[in-house]
């Protein structure tokens, strides 16, 4: 285990890459914080059609 | 860890698209868009380049002469390498890939009906974006610097799934035919139980049966798109179910036709039969249009069948959530109800919210299909010319069926198309080809003058098109060979099962019960 305040603790390593965060598939740290993303996200854009878009 | 890279990468790939998109608005690429036909797409070119090489730019100054250390600056700004890194692929694809393709098959001549080579392969972006992806890991790896960006490709998916939802309306579910929707709910809900059936006996895993039957039961590719990310399916197992689709989908679209004039089906039997049959919507409209050059009839029936199928894909999505969910959680002693709560993939709410709301009109009219609607209360300047109707008249005598007869007449009378109906069949009436090339270009004009495109679900559209492209390009870079044979070949053997059974039941079913009304 490395230094109590780094980041690399936990590190995964997964299809070849490390990322201590999420998964070899996500940056996210579950999928349901991902959904929220895509929602999130989704409204933003769904808003922006909505009062941009004549 | 910091996940920053002092790469020159991220700069050059933003200099680039600024280029491309400088190159786009100062006409340096006048000759390729003429050739390509890109003239509809020059805007997306020079916005989305200026936008994101704009982007590409500033971040890429930070990567390379910036200081990093750990912590959520370092860790999101380090994903626009890999975010750029995969546009700039899909922005190839889309825009110089994809059309050079469709140039080239189009040079080739119609191959089905009206349909090209391209059309019949299902060579578009979605296929192209995958292999381009599939490519760059297989071929180059993937740079450490794109890494970490590569890993938002499935956010993209998921968000597409979401606006996806804007395109489709339940008033449009409504106006279809009854038996269209009782054959379609009938086959689609068992061919996507029999594909979970027989997954689960092949011991296929969970995510894999679970994309592979909304590609085999609903429409195709999209479905299997709009599925993937509810059963967290992996990327090889998206491309498999893909790659058996269109394989599966292809070999219908030549065999249908046959058997429909061996067994000599009428034009109701065939489309009937097409529609639920056949997997992907470019292959049914091919099948359909191949089996009747002259007409339109069975073109229509197939389109209805298909759309009832692509409209049953809001159910199956929720259906395979709550299956996934429990078919990886379940286990003695466990609460059903409270797993489903907390591990539902949520974003399908948002899916099921933006069907709803579409089914409202609040984008397009109610009963509008991926924003395409009927509406004939035009403008003055948009009705048929005296001279356009006196072109029709000369030739009226021409048309010989009473249906088109009876169009042609009040298309005249009120120089408009007056019902989706006459549309339809003034439609049949071009594709006929009985009538000159001038009276066949006023028909067509009429046409365009009542069908309507709905601006909101067309921007809606693209976005989708391009969260698509982005993440299936970003799922492709994580499919290794290794991955590819460690997916074996159970998905084409449980492809061409359900495949077959649902062509050959489905068939019996319309001979036995399909007649003359749908």
């Amino acid at each position: 285990m490395t230094d109590p305040r780094s980041q690399d603790i936990d590190l995964q390593e997964e299809a070849g890459a490390k990322f201590h965060r999420g998964s070899a598939l996500s940056i996210f740290k579950s999928d349901r914080h991902e959904d929220f993303m895509a929602l999130l996200l989704s409204l933003c854009i769904a808003l922006g059609v909505y009062f941009l878009v004549a | 860890m910091v996940y920053t890279h002092k790469n020159p990468a991220l700069l050059i790939m933003g200099l680039i698209m600024l280029a491309i998109g400088a190159s786009v608005s100062l006409g340096w690429q006048a000759g390729v868009i003429q050739y390509l036909d890109l003239s509809k797409l020059t805007w997306e070119m020079t916005s989305l380049t200026y936008i994101f090489g704009g982007i590409a730019v500033v971040v890429g100054l930070w990567h390379l002469f910036g200081t990093h250390v750990e912590g959520h600056l370092d860790y999101y700004l380090s994903t626009v390498a890999g975010v750029i890194f995969i546009l700039l692929i899909a922005m190839v694809v889309r825009w110089y890939l994809d059309p050079y393709i469709a140039v080239l098959s189009k040079a080739m001549g119609p191959v089905m009906g009206d349909k090209y080579l391209h059309d019949v392969l299902g060579l578009n972006y979605v296929v192209l974006g995958i292999v381009a992806g599939i490519l760059v890991v297989n071929v180059f790896k993937v740079p450490r610097w794109a890494e970490n960006g590569v890993r938002l490709s499935r956010l993209g998916l998921k968000t597409g799934v979401v606006l996806l939802g804007t395109l489709y309306s339940a008033a449009e579910l409504q106006s279809l035919g009854g038996l269209s929707v009782m054959m379609i709910g009938v086959f689609v809900l068992g061919s996507v139980g029999l594909t979970l059936w027989l997954g689960a006996r092949r011991n296929v895993p969970n995510s894999m049966g679970g994309v592979l039957s909304a590609g085999l039961g609903v429409c195709g590719v999209s479905a299997a798109v709009a599925a993937a990310p509810v059963v967290q399916a992996k990327s090889v197992e998206i491309a498999y179910t893909i790659g058996t689709i269109l394989l599966w989908g292809v070999g219908c679209m030549f065999l249908f036709p046959v058997i429909g004039h061996l067994l000599n089906m009428s034009h109701l039997q065939f489309g009937a039969w097409a529609g639920t049959g056949i997997l992907n919507s470019a292959q049914v409209a091919g099948a359909a249009l191949a089996y009747q050059p002259d007409g339109i009839e069975t073109l229509k029936v197939a389109e209805i069948f298909n759309i009832t199928r692509v409209l049953v894909l809001p159910i199956i999505v929720v259906w395979l959530a709550v299956w996934y969910v429990k078919r990886e959680e379940s286990a003695p002693g466990v609460n059903a109800v409270r797993v489903i709560f907390e591990k539902f993939p949520v974003f399908v709410i948002g899916f099921l919210l933006m069907f709803g709301l579409s089914s409202t009109g609040i984008f397009a009219p109610a009963q509008h299909y991926q924003g395409k609607y009927f509406d004939n209360n035009i403008k003055e300047e948009k009705l048929l010319k005296p001279a356009q109707v006196e072109t029709l008249r000369a030739e009226a005598a021409k048309v010989q069926r009473e249906d088109q007869k009876a169009a042609l007449a009040r298309l005249m009378d009120n120089r408009k198309v007056m019902s989706p109906d006459d549309d339809d069949v003034l439609r049949g009436l071009v594709n006929a080809k009985a009538l000159s090339k001038d009276a066949n270009g006023v028909l067509k004009g009429a046409h365009k003058a009542v069908r309507h495109d709905a601006k909101k679900v067309a921007a809606f559209r693209d976005w989708i098109t391009w969260l698509f492209a982005f993440g299936l390009v970003g799922l492709g870079m994580q499919i290794t060979l290794a991955s590819i044979k460690q997916a074996g070949g159970q998905p084409l053997v449980i492809g061409g099962i359900v495949g077959t059974l649902k062509a050959g039941l489905s068939l019996v079913v319309v001979l036995l019960f399909v007649h003359e009304t749908i």
